[in-house]
């Protein structure tokens, strides 16, 4: 009897311990989304030319995402595989293709606004919703993964109305990868055409 | 290409897929009465009932015609070798077996949009101003009333189908007959329901990747749906006789493709720029939108609502 009781205790305790914590990173992951937002969306519709747009725009993706870890997601199981030499030239280009790919079309998103929502933790991270209104389209509803697991907690994935954007990009890749003889050097290549090419 | 041709090539396919392990039911039903049946929604005059198939006529004829154009396309994707279970696990994660005869169609779809379907969404977009195109499409939508609302009331989701009759009822008439969305204005936004996410609702699960000519990235289940929709559910598909209805209802589905393509001008375009194998990108993405979509049917989450900040 006592046994059974104690067993019934220790997830409660267990519980009652992760508690706090777990509060507080969603705290910090809200504030995190939401302070980065307001950065966004002022740089957006604030004064300056696409050039120092752009500039802005990479300072703040390099101070809020992990786009290591990001990298290292969508190389997936190639990682392993990959020289140390690959895997730094692909670090560096999967951090230029993605700057470009977010601040290319900055002119677009003009008028933007964001409402951020509650936070909510999962397994290993937290999840931040919002809703991204532009002039002359729907609302949508994007979620920020927040995650602590490399230090301080930072951006992890992107959910725009369900799609995952790194889930997404490893997708993308492991299609490619697998139509080139599994060659990570030629997922370089391709990666460096992208992040010269005009756009 | 004769019957017996035919069966050459399905048990030449099965081969190719010894897991599938299928065989001609010929073979292993000498006695037609002794065949497996299906059971499968069937018109009968006028009605649908639900009736027995025998499994020879429902679904063995359209698994040879898939067989036969598989081949005839290049074939179905191999499986990577059991001893790399990376592999493995991609490849069921994909669960694309058609792969090669999808990126056909692909392609085809693909350079048909490009000289057709993109084109006029673009002089759709670049004619028409912003307000107007909201327009057509708010009329689009609430025309699609009773298919969503049929698709809630079978989901067993009543909420959601209150929302989608408030939402008839004062866009009809507020709405200048649905043209503009009072409805969302006053908190009641709008939400997908179709014969594929009931399905899904209900329990089938999603089966393999499709890409097909016109309906695009898919899979059994949405494509039944889809078909559902279209020509039992859709009350506009029953009324009416004559030219002038047939010319509506023609106007009305090439509309809804105009509209639907001038929506994703902008994405598709992104899509296809920045990935490596757009191909693989819109598979991805379809599928976890849609999953999005019937989780979303599953929980009653209203589509752009978050729990504010306190």
């Amino acid at each position: 009897m006592l046994h059974r009781r104690l067993l019934l205790l220790t997830p409660a305790a267990l519980l009652l311990r992760a508690g706090p914590a777990r509060a507080d990173a969603v705290d910090t992951a809200q504030a995190l989304v939401d302070k980065l937002g307001r950065e966004l969306i002022g740089v957006v519709n604030g004064a300056g030319s696409a050039t120092e747009k752009q500039a802005a725009l990479e300072k703040l993706i390099d101070r809020d995402v992990d786009i290591q870890a990001v990298a290292r997601f969508c190389l997936g199981r190639f990682w392993r595989t990959a020289s140390p030499d690959q895997l730094k030239a692909y670090g560096e280009l999967f951090r230029a293709v993605l700057v470009k790919n977010i601040t290319s079309k900055v002119g677009d998103y003009q008028g933007v606004t964001m409402t951020v929502g509650k936070g909510q933790a999962r397994e290993e991270d937290v999840l931040v919703g919002s809703v991204v209104n532009r002039p002359n389209n729907a609302p949508n509803r994007v979620d920020w993964v927040v995650s602590a697991a490399g230090g301080a907690p930072r951006i992890i994935d992107v959910i725009a109305e369900g799609t995952s954007m790194r889930l997404t990009q490893r997708s993308d890749y492991s299609a490619f990868l697998s139509r080139n003889n599994n060659d990570v050097q030629a997922l370089i290549d391709a990666m460096r055409k992208q992040a010269t090419q005009p756009g | 290409m004769g019957e017996q041709d035919l069966i050459h090539l399905e048990v030449a396919y099965c081969r190719m897929h010894a897991d599938m392990n299928e065989m001609s039911d010929q073979t292993r039903f000498p006695d037609p009465a002794l065949a497996p049946y299906d059971i499968a929604l069937v018109p009968v005059r006028g009605r649908i009932s639900w009736l027995r198939v025998p499994m020879r006529l429902s679904v063995r004829p359209l698994a040879t015609a898939l067989a036969a154009l598989c081949l005839a396309l290049g074939g179905c994707a191999m499986p990577p070798p059991a001893d790399d279970p990376d592999a493995v696990a991609e490849y069921k994660e994909t669960n694309d077996p058609l792969e090669p005869t999808n990126r056909v169609f692909y392609a085809v779809n693909d350079a048909l949009d490009t000289v057709i379907l993109r084109p006029i969404a673009l002089g759709y977009r670049a004619v028409l101003p912003s307000p107007v195109r909201t327009g057509v499409h708010n009329v689009l939508n609430n025309l699609g009333t009773p298919v969503t609302l049929a698709n809630d009331l079978m989901q067993g989701n009543s909420r959601r189908a209150g929302d989608t009759m408030s939402r008839f009822l004062l866009n009809t008439t507020l709405g200048i007959g649905g043209l503009i969305d009072v409805a969302a204005e006053r908190g009641i936004p709008d939400h997908p329901a179709d014969f594929g996410m009931t399905l899904a609702v209900w329990g089938v699960g999603d089966g393999v990747f499709l890409f097909l000519p016109v309906l695009g990235p898919t899979n059994p289940r949405d494509a039944v749906g889809f078909g559902m929709d279209s020509f039992v559910l859709d009350p506009w598909g029953w009324v009416g006789h004559g030219n002038t209805v047939r010319n509506l209802r023609y106007g009305r589905t090439a509309l809804s493709a105009v509209d639907a393509r001038a929506m994703v001008l902008d994405d598709f375009d992104k899509v296809k720029a920045q990935a490596l194998d757009p191909y693989a990108t819109i598979r991805s993405l379809a599928r976890q939108y849609r999953t999005k979509q019937i989780d979303d049917a599953r929980n009653d989450v209203t589509p752009q609502a978050v729990k504010k900040t306190p």
